[in-house]
């Protein structure tokens, strides 16, 4: 090879060939420069360092995170030497790196959705009370979804769940989950509820769930969704964009179903009040009854005493008529016919005397 | 009233909310009451009993989202 003869064409071949023997992927990281959407298809940015710069090409699909200059990035690309003589890294993947650059990219995609109103509240879906049917996406290999399903069967029972084990950090991750959401969203009878969790990491950790086409693929679900992602000062766009945000994965049992314990509780109390209830209705019937009674007993001692009183009077004005009363006021009864000669009994209020009519006179 | 049957806990806790509202609404009749306090509380009971032994059916997803199918 050393002396052949090549043409242009053949020389750039072989250099591809060779490049991607030697080179299949390479992983570089650096501060993103010039950075350029052309045609609205096209990516192309430098990739530089206080020593080098090197172009960077892709299609604009293939971008999971938005870039600005100065923003610091690993890709990972295939080094190619296209056929007008640019020496490109053809990048397959590519995220930010370090505290600022996750930050910046985290801000960028934020705005970016913020302003198609994927973040609004009337988008947000409210879950069931206690859902049947469960789908979950995470990491079965997890502490996370070890502490998830501990809270959930202690919390509460009859739930059918569906774990679709996915990785839950890395560049493979969020296709992974994305492959998991339309797989669930693709049954024949839905799950009511779809939970992606993972446990607490890194923020370069925590980064697939800032992943674009991750966050749309969560939005777009046709299950509402709960996500439960690190701990409770992480944010995610994953967690911001579903219907209900969990602050942990245990939060996210913890707002999946309901805690059986309180609702035994809950429901006993309902019991008893439902007797309290029945006692107070007693009561009050008895109460009312009694009421009812006293005032007819009043009625009737009305009734009674206006009668006796009438009696009373009755009595008073009969004894001012008896004769007896009369005659002992001096008076007295006279029997027998008014004539001279005529015999006459003379009743007093001690003797009945009989006398003779001796004179009548006119008065 | 308590049908051990068929009727899910959330079934029961529907009807036992609506017992609860029967004796707060102007349907109470202190006749029927009785019953209805007994039903409340035999349900009371199967929620409690219903929701001690159900246990959860979880199952992983043969299905594998490492590579497009």
């Amino acid at each position: 090879m050393e002396n052949a003869l090549l043409s242009v064409s053949e020389f750039v071949a072989i250099t591809n060939q060779t490049l991607e023997y030697a080179y299949p992927t390479v992983q570089v990281e650096g501060e993103v420069a010039e950075f350029r959407i052309a045609q609205g298809k096209w990516v192309s940015f430098k990739l530089k360092d206080d020593g080098a710069i090197v172009n960077c090409f892709t299609a604009l699909a293939q971008m999971r995170v938005p870039l600005e200059d100065g923003m610091r990035v690993v890709v990972i690309a295939a080094p190619r030497l296209n056929v007008k003589g640019y020496f490109n890294l053809n990048i397959r993947a590519v995220k930010p790196v370090g505290e600022g650059s996750i930050k910046k990219g985290f801000e960028l995609l934020k705005a970016k959705l913020e302003k198609e109103g994927l973040f609004a509240e009337e988008r947000k879906r409210a879950l069931p009370r206690v859902p049947q049917r469960i789908a979950v996406i995470t990491s079965t290999e997890s502490a996370a979804y070890a502490d998830f399903v501990k809270i959930i069967n202690e919390r509460w029972g009859g739930l059918n769940v569906e774990v679709a084990h996915t990785q839950v950090q890395g560049v493979p991750a969020p296709d992974q989950i994305i492959r998991a959401i339309r797989y669930f969203n693709s049954l024949e009878v839905l799950p009511e509820v779809l939970v992606i969790i993972r446990g607490g990491g890194s923020a370069e950790d925590l980064s697939t769930f800032n992943d674009e086409p991750l966050v749309r693929a969560i939005a777009e679900s046709r299950i509402p969704t709960l996500v439960g992602v690190g701990h409770e000062v992480d944010h995610t766009l994953a967690d911001m964009i579903s219907d209900v945000r969990a602050a942990t994965p245990t939060n996210a049992a913890q707002i999946l179903v309901p805690d059986r314990q309180e609702i035994i509780r809950s429901a006993r109390a309902q019991a008893s009040s439902v007797g309290y209830l029945l006692t107070q209705a007693i009561d009050s019937y008895s109460r009312q009854t009694k009421e009812n009674l006293n005032a007819a007993f009043s009625r009737i001692q009305e009734k009674l005493d206006a009668t006796f009183e009438q009696l009373g009077v009755l009595r008073v004005a009969v004894a001012q008529l008896n004769p007896e009363n009369v005659l002992r006021r001096g008076y007295a009864l006279l029997r027998g016919e008014q004539t001279v000669g005529s015999k006459l009994e003379i009743e007093t209020v001690k003797h009945i005397i009989t006398a003779e009519v001796q004179d009548v006179r006119q008065k | 009233m308590s049908d051990k049957s068929n009727k899910s806990v959330q079934d029961k806790l529907t009807d036992l909310s609506e017992l609860v509202g029967w004796f707060q609404g102007s349907s109470f009749k202190l006749e029927t009451a009785l019953d209805k306090f007994k039903d409340a509380e035999a349900l009371a009971e199967e929620i409690e009993k219903d929701l001690t032994k159900l246990k959860n059916d979880i199952k992983i997803v043969k299905k594998r989202f490492d590579t497009e199918e």
